[in-house]
């Protein structure tokens, strides 16, 4: 079929616009999963100094656009003040997505934390553990089972949000999908793009079931 | 029965936004049905030729491309120079004008599909869009350069040679760097939405040079002409001409009989020289 050679041709470009797409999603998201559990703590300290800057951060982040904050970051802050440049594209964008996501998983791990009954704490001071020790050996392991959606669900939404980079020249999966469709005159490239993203959806909701059943064991 | 009213109102509400979407498909007439009685008669007057909305002339533009369509400082002003022909040739014709403003990236597309009876963005001239679309003839002479900073040491495209170059993408630009690429020219080729971000790369030093048309290089130059340069122009020429629906002969041909007047009127000549400082659309071939 000839649609089907078509295709064929347009693959090895489509996969390494995916290349680009998986390479941010994974890192922007596991980064931002670190950095969100710093927030989400910070967020439910008593001491304002640190409970306010981190609302803040949370504030900001998820009530901007994505795009502005891309945009911002890459053209917007060498017009303020040269020295702010980020030379590479690729780095804007991770340093976006981090910043992005993490405010946004904050609030998810913050719920997580505090969906765990205060029955566990109350034992856990019986038992002598500081703050930390609770958190780290008690509370956070216990999240993670509840944070498997919520994060599987960012991962998702942030796949298909990595589509925006497009505005700072880098190739993800959607631009070069678009380019080839512009540059033929013809909308079958957007198949094959479609199929790609599914499968990459499909692939990692498997690993977060798999993850989840794997946490799960006590429950 | 609260629950009851809650989900007929929910249904109400569903079907209505339903009946929205489906009474929104405008009238298209088949413009090709127009081309005979568009035989007779010099000036293009409205009754002659059929437009999507009649009495209306829709132009897909991609207001964002400074000197030949941008906004003015208030941000919703579309200026320009395809925005001052646009407007003399819909006055020409007795049509009322109506600009869309289309991402380049679509805007063929949507000529297709009847979202615009003409695209008047600064489009060059390619084979390509010669077979897929239909072209007017000239009104404005163009080339695709490359703009450097003065103290660039690239004097020729294959200069760019281990390089960076930056375009908007979909542009003739891109497909003339692409084209040399393909040729084997070994320069990062980085594709932006918008010539002004290309532009933007340029300035903070992320890249070496710009490939752009050349009457857009111009607009930018005069801005800040003691930081930059043009360097090179392409031997192929890019024509910019009106792009029509293929088949739309009739609003062509009615079009080019207006460009025909304003440029006899002089009309053309003074929106020329307002941007571009001389008249650069004298002496098309």
């Amino acid at each position: 079929m000839e649609s089907l050679q078509k295709i064929l041709v347009w693959l090895p470009q489509l996969l390494n616009g995916t290349k680009t797409t998986i390479i941010i999603t994974v890192l922007s998201v596991a980064v931002g999963l670190v950095l969100s559990l710093f927030l989400a703590l910070g967020k439910m300290s008593k001491n304002p100094l640190i409970n306010k800057p981190c609302s803040a951060y949370i504030f900001f982040f998820r009530g901007t656009p994505l795009l502005m904050q891309i945009y911002f970051i890459y053209f917007g802050l060498p017009q303020f003040n040269p020295a702010l440049t980020i030379k590479s594209a690729f780095m804007a964008a991770m340093i976006a997505y981090t910043l992005n996501t993490a405010a946004y998983l904050a609030e998810n791990i913050r719920a997580g934390i505090q969906s765990i009954d205060k029955g566990q704490y109350e034992a856990a001071k019986a038992l002598g553990m500081t703050y930390g020790q609770t958190m780290k050996l008690i509370i956070i392991p216990q999240t993670i089972r509840r944070l498997i959606p919520p994060v599987g669900n960012e991962f998702i939404m942030v796949l298909k949000d990595v589509s925006l980079v497009a505005i700072i020249g880098l190739s993800d999966l959607t631009k070069v999908t678009r380019a080839i469709s512009s540059s033929q005159a013809t909308a079958l490239v957007y198949i094959p793009a479609m199929i790609i993203y599914l499968i990459i959806t499909a692939l990692f909701t498997f690993i977060f079931n798999k993850m989840e059943k794997k946490y799960s064991v006590y429950e | 029965m609260k629950k009851c009213l809650v989900m007929i109102m929910t249904a109400i509400l569903a079907v209505s936004m339903l009946a929205g979407c489906g009474s929104s498909s405008k009238e298209t007439k088949a413009p090709e049905t127009d081309a005979a009685a568009n035989e007779a008669g010099e000036t293009a007057a409205a009754g002659e030729v059929t437009t999507i909305e009649e009495g209306v002339l829709k132009v897909g533009m991609e207001i964002g491309y400074p000197p030949m369509e941008y906004f003015d400082e208030d941000g919703a002003t579309p200026i320009g120079f395809d925005v001052e022909l646009a407007q003399a040739l819909a006055d020409d014709m007795g049509l009322e004008l109506e600009l869309v403003d289309t991402a380049w990236d679509g805007i063929f597309a949507g000529v297709d599909t009847d979202k615009y009876d003409v695209i008047i963005s600064a489009v060059s001239w390619t084979e390509d869009r010669n077979n897929n679309y239909l072209l007017s003839k000239t009104y404005v002479a163009n080339a695709p350069v490359i703009v450097v900073p003065n103290d660039s040491d690239i004097a020729d495209i294959q200069d760019l040679e281990g390089k960076s170059v930056a375009v908007q993408m979909e542009t003739t630009a891109d497909y003339l760097v692409q084209r040399y690429v393909a040729d084997g020219l070994n320069t990062d080729l980085r594709q932006y939405e918008k010539v002004i971000n290309a532009f933007d790369e340029l300035k903070t030093g992320r890249v070496d040079a710009v490939c752009t048309d050349s009457v857009v290089a111009a607009y930018y130059l005069g801005d800040e002409a003691s930081n930059y340069q043009n360097v090179w122009e392409a031997d192929e020429k890019e024509p910019i001409c009106m792009c029509f629906k293929k088949g739309n002969d009739a609003l062509k041909d009615a079009m080019e009989t207006a460009l025909d007047n304003i440029k006899a009127n002089g009309k053309l000549g003074e929106i020329a020289t307002k941007y571009f400082g001389s008249d650069i659309t004298a002496d098309l071939d």
